[in-house]
């Protein structure tokens, strides 16, 4: 039985069938908290508050329908909500990810333009409206379909492929620039080191 | 890093001490709703007066009245349901699109079928006032239904569907408000029979924005 037809289940009585849907939605739910919250308590109570505004709404959840855009449109206005409350940086995953990406290099220099080039990424990235960061993370992170992503976000699937090619030509233009300046360099770098 | 191995314990333990009602159990809840929201609606409209056909033809009455049926219809079925296989509303330029074009194909139908019959002529008497009051309060009681049995359920654009509901309660009033209403004049039409819709959205908006959304717990 699929997380669909399981939450369908519950919705007309089966008590039983909470347990599958969970099994199934709560670990797409942590790994999307995750990237956005640094306190393991915190992703833990939306996951459980997510799955509370589930059951006390089971009633409304209407045959064939699909489980986890809901699942995940409930989860990010909680989370919505816990970051407005705490303040905390929504990019705290990609410093991290840079951070991670500089320890795997061993070369100085490598470090050096790996951390340029990353730093240009995440402030084009930043740049974007939280509509597009979103979209680009549901599509490209947790592998939703375009329709599934603009469900969750309540836009047209028209919408979200429109934000997708917006931040994929942003972050290419962000490397092609650094790429652009690191090969113009070498000229100048010899005659420093001599 | 992964979740606490007690935390879905937590979770199916925490759900089955607040138990929730079924599918089964909220359609007929919300259907006992509507159908006194409903009925509240027609008392009202029949203690106003009910259908009256001035000196309008019957044929005129009936093709107004099927023609904003339908399109109050169409209206309605895109301002309330979901689309496809989401849980979620459509989206908010759908929303305003559907709420838009129901109602300005409305009016233009009542005032082209009202035309063609030399019947669109100005009522000085009939400012439109009369016709705002009973769409307003025809359409209220379905709003209050709605945004009632839908509270706590919108994570997304609360105050936008709560629109949305107005909007289609609104498209359910000019049903009734032209059964009763023989002006088709575009000033009244827009004062007594436009006008509500967007007033019925605008409180949808309001009372939606904090009926409808999800709070954290």
């Amino acid at each position: 039985m699929n997380a669909d037809d399981a939450m369908s289940r519950y919705a007309r009585g089966d008590d039983a069938a909470f347990a599958i849907v969970y099994d199934a939605v709560a670990p797409r739910l942590e790994g999307y908290l995750r990237r956005h919250l640094r306190g393991s308590a915190q992703v833990e109570d939306i996951i459980q508050q997510t799955f509370m505004q589930m059951h006390d709404k089971r009633g409304t959840f209407s045959a064939g329908a699909e489980v986890l855009p809901w699942a995940f449109s409930i989860a990010r206005n909680f989370m919505i909500d816990t970051m407005r409350k705490t303040k905390r940086e929504a990019s705290a995953d990609l410093t991290d990810e840079r951070t991670a990406m500089g320890a795997m290099l061993v070369n100085g220099e490598e470090v050096l333009q790996a951390r340029q080039t990353g730093a240009r990424v995440l402030a084009a990235f930043e740049a974007l409206t939280e509509h597009q960061r979103a979209a680009y993370e549901l599509t490209e992170g947790e592998g939703m379909s375009h329709a599934e992503a603009a469900s969750v976000l309540g836009t047209t699937v028209t919408g979200v492929k429109l934000c997708r090619h917006k931040v994929n030509k942003r972050l290419r233009s962000a490397i092609e620039e650094r790429e652009q300046r690191v090969a113009a360099a070498p000229s100048a770098a010899p005659a420093g080191d001599r | 890093m992964s979740l606490a191995p007690d935390l879905k314990q937590r979770v199916l333990a925490a759900a089955a001490a607040k138990p929730a009602p079924t599918r089964g159990q909220t359609t007929r809840a919300r259907l006992v709703l509507f159908v006194a929201a409903i009925a509240g609606a027609l008392t009202i409209f029949f203690i106003k007066g009910g259908v009256r056909m001035t000196n309008r033809p019957p044929l005129l009455v009936a093709l107004t009245s099927v023609g904003t049926a339908i399109l109050s219809g169409v209206g309605m079925y895109l301002l309330f349901t979901r689309r496809g296989r989401s849980m979620l509303r459509r989206p908010g330029l759908w929303l305003l699109l559907a709420a838009l074009g129901s109602t300005v194909a409305f009016v233009s139908w009542k005032f082209g079928v009202s035309a063609a019959f030399g019947m669109a002529q100005s009522w000085p008497g009939r400012v439109g006032f009369k016709c705002l009051r009973l769409s307003i309060l025809t359409g209220a009681l379905p709003l209050f239904a709605a945004l009632v049995s839908w509270r706590g359920t919108d994570p997304l654009t609360p105050a936008a569907t709560g629109a949305a509901f107005g909007a289609g309660a609104g498209l359910g009033s000019a049903l009734l408000v032209d059964l009763w209403c023989p002006v088709a004049y575009v000033p009244h039409l827009l004062l007594g029979h436009v006008l509500p819709i967007g007033v019925l959205a605008a409180l949808g908006a309001l009372v939606g924005w904090r009926l409808l959304r999800v709070r954290s717990r």
